[in-house]
């Protein structure tokens, strides 16, 4: 006859602790509402709200904390590594590293979220409308749709930067343009499958128009779900724009970004030796963008309800 | 079988045809026609507008507007791509001249974060929860959140400036030509490259994995007494493979699109690098002719999966 | 047939730890199974019936594990102490499929859907035989026509989707039979499937049983099935075995209020449309906020305060066992 070594796992002990908590009839404590305790105990979840709210706040503030101009040229301090002068050092044309990372916050910030929030108002309300009505105007919207994610979307976007010419406005423009699809196919496919949902139809049969149907009733379901995309689109949107500004494709080079800083990287020499020009924008970026799918991930699980339990 | 592929690949061309309509239509409404490459700029200011006129007409450059699409169309299945504004010479040329080396970047970081990604994915399926779980995941993260070509600078002042592990940059040296040459300057950038596929495809892995190990099939198998690794992988693995194969396939246009940025960090000689030059000297042939290219690439590869995904999935009905 | 013990469960504890909390699953089940025999396991969803089958097979979820109790299984190479066994160990392994093998409620989803019938079924033969490939090609082949599925040659390439809902279940008892197994799990195995395909598996398993002298564990809901097909019956409630006895016994002389509340509670054919069909009142207990003592008491019409005490067994025959202070009560009231 053969049996096991009875060892004791982890997991063991772990089971022991929660029967002997039955058995004793302790109570279960804790926070109450769901999301909120499971919003909370996502400890990344927080850290990232926290370091995000933080830089946003100080690009708000920027005159408030930078001593300098982020755009005063100053060619006597030309690639000064960080001292009490200048925090984080001097750029190649003597410019103060940290206050262009400050006041380039503000724009990277500015075109990331901005881009989001267009993006979603448009995806959402084409989805949920043509959604709702199907028909022609559903097919043909899908299709250019596909079309548009038919391209890899930096060269959609470098197409058209090319025709339309190379401005903050445009650039935000042209990424709410390439960016709605996502949502709408989201949307749109909430909406067939509520469209189906019998108070739909009650509504209906009381005469409601389509347009109030799937505004005001649908839509609020969707909003979890709208809400963790608008924020991942703010991430994807900054990593996006620091690309092409990298490039010198991005934001004009006159307007300091996250990206633009960059720019100088290409140059093996600053990348080598003047480590400060870059490594703490390449920082700052890659920071704030973890911080921001953070909270999109706590997002997700707190709102998502095939998570629970 | 051979019957529902026509079929499916008969879907694409309406879609192809209409991009490709709107491909032309971009070249027409950009400055400048095939009359600006022929003859320098110099040149042309010394013409006078009837003689201008008058190449144009031989040209069929007055035509009406459907005629020159479909004139262009044709040219462009039989692969005459038009000229470049800046070298006149045949845009085809100047592409395939390129084509290879970013064949080769980009299917290597296919293969890498295929491989990689479901590996690690479905280690951190089956050790859910563990410090190795957790760590991969937080990597994942930082992977989707760290812009690829941070990481190429990184890697290079790393690898190639400090360590002096790999090549700085370029593709090869004359004289050296065989791929095994290429391969040490083609690691640091196909890496890099693949990062963010990666981190998605581990992503999607662990938790297709959970998915697929919750289900009832993963009992029976045990209940039959085979080996652990069997039901894990024979059952468990093969069955998440095929939603993930799906999301590589949604991916691949990321993937493409990474090789502009990447090309340019790395100096690799490819289509990507030709791209970024020819945006910013405004060159619209050569810019919509490599859109239309990668937009067909899309569509080829995302074909090329769905056949993968019917040949792993006897359930996807050959309808 | 003789009437020897194929495998005996003593005072079985199994305690789920999901959610972070101690959930009794089953609590204290003992019971015997004879050899060429169908033993049913009935009662309501939750009672702990899958469980206790789950936990002979060694196939419980990751957060759950058999905390006290014996499952011995009588082997023709002498006893051997399942609950003692590591899960998927060597041993378990080798006695699962060879020896125990289980079919479960959906063939759908408990068949893996991307590989071949002939492949599943063949898994089964590869680690417990020695067979040639092309052995076990023509053995599954076999064992498909014996569950009277036709065609075989042709079905065996095929895949769970092609196959009706039936015809997948006998597949799946094709595969559970595979190696000859002595005892043979069967969890709701007809839930999922028409009423009348329901009794082509009820004969199928029938034959199984005087064919291969298979021990049947039976585990449902429905005493309608139970009337069917058991030999021996096992009622449970809220993880305790409330009645247990031949089913005779506990069919013609129900001891207890719960099995007399479920027999009252099914249409009988034969009694006429103006049969009382008497629902029983309330509904099961919260797992995680049990009623003291007995666990019935709050639905029980027999019930008073003595009922705070869990009542202990009762043995009105050497095989009839009953646990209620009140079973002279409801053997009489009738």
């Amino acid at each position: 006859m053969e049996t096991s070594i009875n060892k004791k796992t982890s997991l063991d002990r772990k089971f022991d602790k929660l029967r002997e908590r039955e058995e004793t009839g302790k109570p279960r404590k804790g926070i109450q509402n769901r999301a909120l305790s499971k919003m909370l105990s996502n400890k990344l979840a927080v850290i990232g709200l926290v370091f995000v709210s933080i830089v946003i706040v100080a690009s708000i503030i920027a005159p408030l904390i930078c001593k300098y101009d982020p755009q005063k040229v100053n060619l006597r301090m030309i690639l000064k590594p960080p001292s009490s002068e200048h925090i984080l050092g001097t750029d190649k044309v003597g410019r103060d590293v940290y206050a262009r990372i400050i006041y380039g916050g503000r724009i990277s910030i500015l075109v990331g979220l901005g881009s989001a929030i267009g993006a979603a108002l448009i995806g959402v309300s084409i989805g949920a409308y043509t959604g709702y009505r199907g028909g022609w105007i559903d097919s043909l919207i899908l299709r250019i749709s596909e079309i548009v994610m038919a391209f890899p979307q930096i060269i959609l976007v470098l197409l058209l930067v090319a025709i339309l010419g190379q401005s903050l406005m445009n650039l935000m423009v042209i990424f709410t343009l390439t960016g709605w699809g996502g949502l709408f196919r989201m949307t749109r496919a909430q909406m067939l499958s509520l469209r189906e949902e019998e108070y739909v139809q009650a509504l209906q049969a009381f005469g409601l128009s389509s347009f109030r149907i799937s505004f005001k009733h649908v839509l609020p379901n969707a909003l979890g779900p709208i809400m963790v995309n608008i924020t991942l689109s703010t991430a994807m949107f900054i990593l996006q724009e620091a690309g092409l500004s990298f490039l010198g494709l991005g934001v004009p080079l006159n307007i300091p970004t996250w990206g633009n800083i960059l720019n100088v990287a290409i140059d093996l020499r600053i990348l080598e030796d003047f480590w400060w020009v870059w490594m703490p924008v390449a920082g700052m970026i890659s920071l704030f963008v973890l911080g921001i799918n953070f909270i999109g991930d706590g997002l997700r699980d707190s709102t998502d309800p095939s998570l629970q339990g | 079988m051979t019957a529902y592929f026509l079929r499916r690949l008969l879907l694409l061309a309406p879609t192809l045809l209409v991009i490709s309509f709107l491909i032309y239509l971009g070249l027409e409404l950009t400055p400048g026609d095939a009359v600006s490459y022929m003859i320098p700029i110099e040149a042309m200011r010394d013409m006078t507008p009837e003689a201008l006129n008058k190449m144009r007409e031989a040209l069929g450059l007055n035509d009406p507007f459907l005629i020159r699409y479909f004139r262009w169309l044709t040219n462009v299945l039989q692969g005459d791509f038009g000229y470049s504004f800046a070298s006149g010479v045949a845009i085809k040329d100047l592409v395939l001249d390129r084509l290879p080396a970013t064949l080769e970047l980009s299917l290597f970081a296919l293969l890498l974060s295929t491989i990689i990604g479901t590996f690690f994915g479905t280690i951190s399926a089956l050790k859910r929860g563990s410090a190795i779980d957790n760590s991969f995941t937080f990597f994942g993260m930082l992977g989707v959140s760290i812009p690829e070509f941070i990481f190429g600078l990184l890697a290079i002042v790393f690898f190639s400036l400090q360590l002096k592990w790999f090549p700085v940059g370029g593709r090869l040296m004359p004289g050296y030509e065989t791929f095994w040459d290429h391969l040490p300057h083609l690691i640091l950038p196909a890496s890099v490259l693949s990062l963010i596929m990666t981190a998605g495809v581990m992503r999607y892995t662990r938790s297709s994995m959970l998915d697929s190990m919750n289900r009832e099939f993963i009992k029976t198998a045990r209940s039959k007494g085979i080996p652990e690794w069997r039901v894990n992988f024979l059952h468990g693995f093969r069955v998440a493979l095929i939603p993930v194969i799906v999301l590589i396939g949604f991916r691949l246009p990321m993937l493409i699109g990474g090789t502009v940025i990447i090309e340019q960090v790395f100096q690799w000689p490819g289509v990507g690098e030709q791209f970024v030059l020819a945006v910013r000297g405004r060159n619209y042939p050569l810019i919509m002719m490599i859109a239309f290219l990668s937009v067909n690439a899309v569509l080829i590869a995302s074909f090329l999966i769905d056949l993968l995904t019917a040949l792993l999935d006897p359930r996807v009905k050959l309808e | 047939m003789s009437l020897d013990k194929i495998l005996s469960v003593r005072n079985l504890k199994t305690y789920f730890y999901t959610n972070n909390q101690c959930t009794k699953a089953v609590n204290g089940v003992s019971f015997d199974v004879k050899k060429g025999k169908t033993l049913c396991i009935v009662g309501e969803s939750g009672c702990g019936k899958s469980v206790t089958a789950y936990s002979i097979m060694q196939l419980l979820p990751k957060l759950s594990r058999i905390e006290e109790g014996e499952i011995i299984y009588h082997s023709t190479n002498g006893d051997i102490r399942i609950d003692q066994l590591s899960r998927n160990g060597k041993k378990m392994r080798s006695l699962r499929g060879e020896d125990i093998a289980m079919i479960f409620q959906d063939p759908m989803t408990a068949l893996n859907p991307v590989y071949s019938i002939g492949f599943q079924i063949g898994e089964n033969l590869k680690y417990h035989t020695r067979l040639s490939n092309e052995e076990i090609k023509s053995k599954s082949i076999e064992l498909l026509r014996e569950m009277d599925i036709p065609i075989p040659d042709q079905r065996v390439l095929e895949f769970p989707h092609q196959f009706s809902g039936g015809m997948r279940q006998r597949a799946m008892i094709a595969m559970a039979m595979a190696c000859s197994p002595k005892i043979l799990i069967a969890d709701e195995p007809t839930t999922a499937l028409d009423v009348t395909i329901q009794a082509q598996i009820f004969e199928l398993m029938n034959k199984l049983k005087q064919d291969h002298e298979t021990a049947i564990i039976l585990i449902t809901h429905d005493m309608g099935v139970v009337t069917e097909l058991a030999d021996d019956v096992v009622v449970m409630y809220m993880g305790n075995i409330v009645e247990s006895g031949s089913i005779e016994e506990v069919l013609r002389s129900p001891a207890h209020p719960y099995t007399k509340a479920l027999l009252n509670s099914i249409p009988v054919l034969g009694r006429g449309k103006n049969q009382e069909i008497k629902p029983i009142r309330g509904s099961t207990p919260d797992p995680l906020n049990r009623p003291k003592g007995c666990q019935f008491m709050p639905r029980c019409d027999f019930s008073d305060d003595k009922c705070l005490t869990v009542p202990l067994a009762v043995e009105l025959s050497e095989t009839h066992t009953t646990r209620c202070w009140y079973s002279d009560k409801i053997l009489q009231d009738e």
